[in-house]
């Protein structure tokens, strides 16, 4: 068992074993291989934590569970987490959107040095991580890796930049022909919480609900857009992606448009607003 | 045991691709997947389980019910019954097995599901049995085999040179016809490589029952995301959901359309009523419901378990929610 593994159990141990929170998320072994996420609720159960390179998942997404009392008249739970440099800029977004309260959220930071893929090669994003270490934390466990800083060129996007117009949209086409709109994209993202989805409403007032090409194109299209200036690229999407739609390109190119343009990149720090709320004619204040 | 070299069953596919729908395992963008062919180039003769099962050319993800039109104060219906003919090809025996559980539902209830039997009647089912199991395989312990003819029409395995091919039914039969067989004295079978994976107990009804309460659904279920993967990939997984659209709008006539599109119990909003009411709000409750489908209620209501043991729940799962570990905890607490 790694070091890291260890002060993640104790940690979860003690901050469940105080009552400081009701539950901890964080991955455990899976009998499949890798790791998987696991809610732990009993002191006695944190042992089952682990931390290795197969952490792959961005657990913030499951605070949205979290935000209701488990029973009427209740309190909403109090949740220790366990993050990854990229899965911490989504605690900031969701803080920045008021999705959850700072107080009942701890956050277990973790130091990384960066996940794998499927193939056993460093994940596509950690190979762009500038980051490495958590960028919101309550505790930060494990030592800042030695790895060189990189620059984020957005290189992944060329490959369909330098497609002609009709030959990105064939492209993309294509890509939508295989999705089978089972919103696993959508319910993975931490960013996507609408109580109901504009692209799953009854009355099918923009979309229907059909699955065909046309509404897939406006799903994916759409649900880009929705998280322009939101996205924080942990790529869940695109993992999770059981057609393998290479996601991540439709909401990095999202990313750079903002960046560009106001120098803004989601979750890196603090912001008492979401970046879309705060235009002005004077641009944005960020 | 009958007998085709690999160039003479592309020969009979290509006539088949002329006279039918051809639907066979084809490489789409790196991914297996059960397609329309136009000849026999496009197929795959090597391959894993596809990534989808084939249940979508018996209960296609969209299907037109019918037509509406609304001229003025008049109102025309037209019903639209599927009339392809199809034949799958290579298709792995879970997914013809897939096929007897949804017949259950759709066939067997009066009265049966017309588009469905439309389908199923003017399809034909040739199967190629799979030389080992996969990941996440467990056909063996849902009453299936790698090689099973069972639910087929045609069974055709590979062997030294070519396929043996074994016709199952009369409409297997019959397609066979223009196929060069030759009669052969060796016997199909596994390589002594073949790996078959361990079988997995499956607890009767009568043990999932009293666990309804139990908190491995919590387990397994917080860690569910409520998307659509097991349902959609899932041979037999049926529920559908109906809506109308609207297709044309001019001057005094209204077009609307009528279709079913798969749904999936997994997802939030899939048993809300009017009112908005959610008998099943929480993951855990959802994902209890998908298991319980499958091995108590379709089996009580309909006949057969609702799981082929495909695996592709397993191996397309973000999460790593496994069929099989759920049966083991079951079995495991339910004692016996």
């Amino acid at each position: 068992m790694s070091k890291l593994s260890a002060e993640i159990r104790h940690k979860a141990r003690e901050l469940l074993e105080s009552g400081q929170v009701d539950c901890v998320i964080g991955y455990e072994a899976s009998p499949r291989g890798g790791a998987r996420p696991v809610f732990i609720y009993d002191p006695a159960e944190a042992d089952r934590l682990i931390w290795d390179a197969t952490c792959v998942h961005n657990l913030v997404t499951y605070l949205h569970d979290k935000k209701k009392p488990r029973k009427r008249g209740e309190e909403p739970p109090r949740v220790g987490v366990v993050v990854k440099p990229c899965d911490s800029r989504a605690v900031n977004v969701l803080l920045a959107e008021q999705q959850i309260e700072r107080e009942r959220v701890y956050v277990i930071g973790v130091a990384c040095e960066g996940v794998q893929d499927e193939t056993g090669e460093p994940a596509a994003r950690c190979t762009r991580c500038a980051d490495r270490l958590p960028v919101v934390y309550d505790v930060l466990l494990g030592e800042p890796p030695e790895v060189a800083p990189t620059e984020d060129d957005y290189a992944d996007l060329a490959r369909v930049e330098e497609m002609e117009p009709a030959g990105r949209l064939a492209f993309w086409l294509r890509q939508f022909d295989r999705c089978i709109r089972c919103y696993a994209c959508r319910q993975v993202c931490p960013g996507c919480y609408c109580t109901t989805c504009m692209f799953e409403r009854d009355d099918g007032l923009w979309v229907d609900i059909g699955i065909e090409v046309p509404q897939k194109h406006a799903f994916h299209l759409g649900r880009a857009l929705h998280l322009a200036g939101r996205c924080m690229e942990c790529d869940a999407c695109e993992r999770v992606c059981p057609m393998g739609l290479p996601l991540s390109l439709l909401n990095r190119r999202m990313v750079r448009e903002v960046e560009t343009l106001y120098g803004y990149r989601a979750g890196r720090e603090v912001a008492l607003s979401p970046l879309l709320f705060e235009l002005g004619e004077e641009g944005s204040p960020i | 045991m009958k007998f085709t070299t690999l160039n003479g069953l592309r020969a009979w596919l290509d006539r088949l691709a002329q006279e039918y729908d051809l639907i066979a395992p084809r490489d789409v963008d790196g991914h297996v997947l059960y397609r329309p062919v136009g000849s026999s180039g496009e197929i795959l003769f090597d391959y894993e389980r596809p990534e989808l099962s084939a249940k979508d050319y018996l209960l296609p993800a969209t299907e037109t019910l019918l037509w509406v039109e609304k001229r003025g104060s008049e109102v025309i219906l037209e019903e639209v019954l599927p009339d392809r003919r199809q034949v799958l090809f290579g298709l792995r025996p879970c997914d013809a097995h897939g096929f007897t559980v949804l017949d259950a539902l759709f066939l067997a209830q009066d009265p049966p599901d017309l588009y469905y039997r439309h389908h199923r009647e003017r399809t034909t089912l040739v199967g190629l049995a799979c030389p080992q199991m996969w990941d996440g395989c467990f056909c063996t312990s849902m009453g299936g085999a790698p090689d099973d003819p069972t639910h087929l029409d045609v069974l055709l395995r590979e062997v030294d040179g070519g396929y043996a091919v074994e016709p199952v039914t009369e409409k297997g039969m019959a397609l066979l016809e223009g196929l060069a067989l030759e009669e052969r004295s060796q016997k199909p079978g596994f390589s002594e490589k073949t790996q078959f994976l361990r079988p997995v107990e499956v607890p009767p009804p009568e043990r999932w029952r009293p666990l309804f309460e139990n908190r491995l659904w919590m387990r397994h279920g917080e860690r569910c995301l409520s998307c659509r993967i097991c349902t959609y990939v899932c041979p037999t997984c049926r529920c559908f959901d109906v809506t109308d659209r609207v297709v044309e709008e001019r001057a005094g006539v209204t077009r609307i359309e009528r279709i079913r599109v798969w749904d999936a119990c997994t997802s939030t909003n899939y048993r809300r009523v009017a009112g908005g009411h959610n008998p099943r709000p929480t993951k855990p409750e959802r994902l209890r419901n998908r298991f319980y489908c499958k091995f108590c209620y379709y089996p009580e209501d309909f006949g057969p378990l609702g799981c082929v043991g495909c695996g592709r729940c397993i191996v397309s799962c973000p999460v790593d929610i496994d069929i099989t570990e759920v049966m083991r905890d079951v079995a495991e607490r339910s004692g016996g």
